[in-house]
């Protein structure tokens, strides 16, 4: 037989291989509780494992597990008080003063490479975020810490300039704690590049293993960290161009997690996964149309269109925002009520706005003057028609979505649209300089309104967030009224609330969506909790049964 | 020989220089800011960045000053990666050149064979229908593919993984056979795709260089002293018309870099396209100009190669002093 040798020859070669191959895979052996691996894929990368120097979501996904905070927002998500607040690094914590808080840290806390944390990391954790040659973004959100002392090596003081409500929430949220015998002698203006940034040192439950760029990174579960060994031994995140990318790996079963689903498509398949489970959760962004008060480009004049309180009135009740949001969104979003998230405890469906009424909506732009006197479908008024330009970037489909749904609606009533879709860094851009008659905005938010709030919609936001230049000093009396002088929780709810139906009155802008979240997590792991504000924040508690390990979870290295 | 070389090298430099010019231009003059993320820095903030990075300065300056740290071997710092931008480079460069590399292979290997197959019947059945499917690849946009593929093999069948070069698991190296195996089971979807386009166009060369030469003379001849169709294609024809496809060679990397740009982003891969296309929409100016560098610099040795590859190949061809290449 002339051909059985070559045969032979290569099942022989090719069984080699096979053996050759198997020989090499991973050894399989961790067994019970702690053996858990966790694959998230993620929309985006770090850009640093710095936290001070970074302000990506993605970031404080990952940096949230290798640094620990003095103490973290509880389940309720209250920010008033301190009551509603856990223990981290701190043990217990008082106050001396009405503006002294004292933190007395947790005596078995360690730094990975085995240093205690002390009172004086705290000190420089705070001197750091607050050095303008750190420049870090958070700097403005602890402007009311006046000092930040020791009095032992595990006791240390904030003193506050004032008082007001949500002073325990700034001295603990925005900061995670540094380890100070690492980072002293980075010099400050080089944090942004310190070689510790790529490789970190922390003292949260999960220690630094690797970072690919571009691919991946991987945390491990720290097995002595003192509040509790993490259930997950190992945490990858694997960073994909985008969200939808992600939302694929997961489908494919490369990817355990994903934190949003993004669609209501993506929510149908994930829930048509037996694999899968979905949580939804509050959504910390909302959207709206923003308009441009101010002449684009000069902001000492009024907006030819939008200066017009009664037009942009008109603009607002023609909008029939919850049909637009259920063909966006489905069930996964809510109209608003205001510049509001659902984050945010000072949610209130019951905050009255302007109701969709396009029959009010024509009256008004008639008695204001627009009229469509050439019979073109478009409104005009001493020859000029009634038309703007909505900028938004061509980055977020959602948005793309949104405006060619309102401009229709919007040609309906007689108004003319034009979108400038621009990449999303020209778009940023472009709305801080005030470029714009108006844009389509989304705000990713904190825990609380205040700071946000004022950032956007009062003057303390010009030339920063406060896009559209909206200033009205009764909406400013309130907000100040809600986040410096209110008394306890219900006095604050009932300033925002009034501050909030001002502004609505005023119509500066269409809020058309609050996000609803859903994750989606892959079935063999237990006991998921998402904190809305931070989706991974109790993550150490997650967990894999030892009944549902898979190869991938006993996987030894 | 060597004097053509050097000509050809110091045009190459040329080439490269413009090409950094012009994108260190075009990319400070486009609107945009490098501060607008997904959180875009606050002002003061991002002011004291930009003075950190120099860019400040007049565009002039700026220019200057990245030539000088150019010819110092420094590629500046990255304002969105927050490190060195060789490093990130250095990151990079080696997945695209396998993916690029593994195109290549796919995109010869099968644009040769589908090429002779069609020379060999040319005007039969199998000759249209190959040449009508090669068709519809080379039309397609070569991120559609990808999609494509993705879907059908990731998504539907599961047979390949969705993206990125690694399982992170189980393989975060390529450090036994294993996960080498790991590595070529997740090259094999971006690699198709970008191998399937060029191979499309490169069996339409291959057929038709074959068609030419099988006219020939010395071909007529073979036939006439009795040799087998098969001899007279593979040894006799095909050598002769293997000399456009390393013209094609040179023209390829060009298409494999844009190519990769689209396709590193369709498949996670983490290579220089995936690395520019971000670095270009963060206004991350020393990632961009770094990457066209890089890109033009490989594209333009890639063609240096497929020149004198050319000459060395076919002995009708001499370089000679006062005319450049061929």
């Amino acid at each position: 037989m002339p051909t059985a040798r070559p045969r032979a020859g290569l099942t022989c070669a090719a069984l080699a291989c096979l053996i050759l191959v198997a020989g090499c895979e991973r050894p399989v052996g961790c067994t019970g509780e702690y053996c858990g691996t966790m694959v998230i894929a993620s929309g985006g990368e770090p850009d640093i494992l710095l936290p001070p120097v970074s302000e990506f979501s993605i970031t404080r996904d990952v940096t949230d597990q290798l640094f620990l905070k003095l103490a973290d927002l509880g389940a309720s998500g209250n920010t008033i008080g301190d009551e509603d607040f856990l223990p981290q690094l701190a043990q217990r914590w008082e106050w001396d003063t009405p503006t002294t808080l004292v933190f007395h840290l947790d005596p078995r806390a360690r730094w990975q490479d085995g240093q205690a944390v002390t009172a004086a990391d705290v000190a420089f954790t705070y001197d750091a975020y607050t050095d303008t040659l750190v420049n870090s973004s958070f700097r403005s959100s602890l402007r009311q810490i006046a000092a930040v002392t020791t009095r032992d090596s595990l006791t240390v003081v904030f003193r506050f300039r004032r008082r007001y409500p949500e002073m325990f929430y700034d001295a603990v949220y925005h900061q995670r704690i540094l380890p100070a015998h690492l980072l002293r002698e980075v010099p400050r203006d080089q944090w942004r590049s310190a070689a510790f940034g790529r490789a970190p040192v922390g003292d949260g439950p999960y220690r630094f293993v690797a970072w690919k760029a571009g691919e991946s990174i991987e945390l491990g579960a720290d097995s002595t960290f003192f509040l509790g060994r993490p259930h997950l031994r190992r945490v990858i995140w694997r960073f994909t161009p985008d969200q939808q990318g992600a939302v694929t790996q997961l489908i494919t079963g490369d990817a355990d997690a994903v934190e949003v689903l993004v669609t209501p498509d993506n929510v149908q398949r994930a829930r048509a996964d037996s694999a899968l489970a979905t949580y939804p959760y509050k959504g910390a962004a909302y959207g709206y149309v923003g308009f441009n008060l101010a002449a684009p480009g000069d902001s000492t004049k009024p907006h030819p269109l939008f200066g017009d309180r009664d037009l942009r009135r008109a603009l607002v009740m023609a909008t029939d925002r919850e049909r637009v949001l259920r063909n966006v969104f489905g069930d996964f979003a809510k109209v608003p009520p205001g510049p509001l998230s659902q984050l945010w405890w000072i949610w209130d469906p019951e905050i009255r706005e302007l109701p969709y009424d396009s029959g009010q909506a024509a009256r008004l732009l008639t008695r204001t003057g627009w009229t469509d006197s050439d019979g073109d479908g478009i409104r005009d008024k001493d020859g000029r028609p009634l038309a703007f330009r909505l900028l938004l970037p061509t980055t977020s489909a959602v948005r793309r979505q949104y405006a060619r749904l309102l401009q229709e609606q919007f040609r309906i009533a007689g108004v003319e649209v034009q979108l400038d879709e621009v990449d999303f860094s020209l778009y940023n851009e472009r709305a801080r300089a005030g470029r714009f008659d108006a844009l389509l905005n989304v705000w990713n938010t904190d825990p609380t309104p205040s700071s946000g709030f004022p950032q956007t919609w009062t003057p303390a936001g010009f030339g920063r967030s406060n896009y559209g230049r909206y200033d009205n000093p009764e909406v400013d009396r309130l907000v100040d009224q809600a986040v410096a002088s209110a008394a306890n929780r219900d006095q604050a709810r009932r300033a925002w609330r009034a501050a909030v139906e001002t502004l609505n009155r005023d119509a500066p802008g269409i809020f058309l969506f609050a996000t609803s979240n859903v994750a989606a997590v892959h079935k063999r792991i237990a006991d998921v909790t998402i904190r809305p504000d931070s989706w991974l924040a109790l993550l150490r508690t997650w967990r894999i049964p030892a009944d549902r390990l898979t190869d991938r979870d006993r996987v030894e290295r | 020989m060597a004097a053509w070389l050097v000509r050809r090298l110091v045009a190459s430099m040329a080439i490269v220089f413009a090409v950094v010019t012009i994108t260190f231009f075009v990319v400070h003059l486009a609107q945009g800011t490098p501060c607008g993320g997904e959180r875009p820095l606050p002002p003061d903030v991002c002011d004291r960045e930009r003075a950190v990075f120099g860019y400040d300065k007049p565009l002039p300056v700026q220019y200057v000053k990245y030539l000088a740290a150019l010819l110092h071997g420094k590629m500046g710092y990255s304002f969105g990666l927050h490190r060195p931008v060789a490093d990130a480079l250095a990151d990079a460069i080696p997945n695209t050149f396998i993916l690029a590399l593994a195109a290549l292979l796919i995109d010869f290997a099968l644009g040769l064979a589908l090429g002779i197959y069609q020379a060999a019947r040319a005007g039969r059945f199998g000759d249209v229908a190959a040449g009508n499917v090669a068709l519809l690849i080379n039309s397609m946009p070569v991120f559609w593919l990808g999609l494509v593929l993705l879907l059908v093999f990731a998504q539907w069948l599961r047979w390949f993984p969705a993206g990125g070069p690694h399982n992170p698991i189980l393989c975060p190296r390529v450090d036994s056979p294993y996960c080498l195996l790991d590595f070529l089971w997740h090259l094999t979807l971006p690699a198709l795709t970008l191998g399937l386009v060029g191979a499309a166009s490169t069996a339409r060369y291959q057929r038709a260089a074959i068609l030419e030469v099988v006219r020939q003379d010395y071909v007529r001849t073979a036939r006439a002293k009795g040799l087998r169709e098969r001899r007279v294609l593979l040894v006799h024809a095909l050598r002769n018309a293997l000399l456009p496809i390393i013209t094609l060679f040179g023209l390829a990397f060009p298409f494999l870099f844009t190519g990769a740009v689209l396709i590193e982003t369709v498949f996670a891969w983490p290579g220089m396209g995936r690395l520019a296309v971000n670095a270009i929409f963060q206004r991350d100016y020393p990632v961009v100009t770094g990457a066209a560098l890089l890109t033009s610099a490989m594209v333009v040795l890639g063609n240096l190669l497929a020149d004198a590859l050319y000459a060395v190949a076919d002995p009708r061809i001499r370089v000679r002093g006062g005319e450049g290449g061929p």
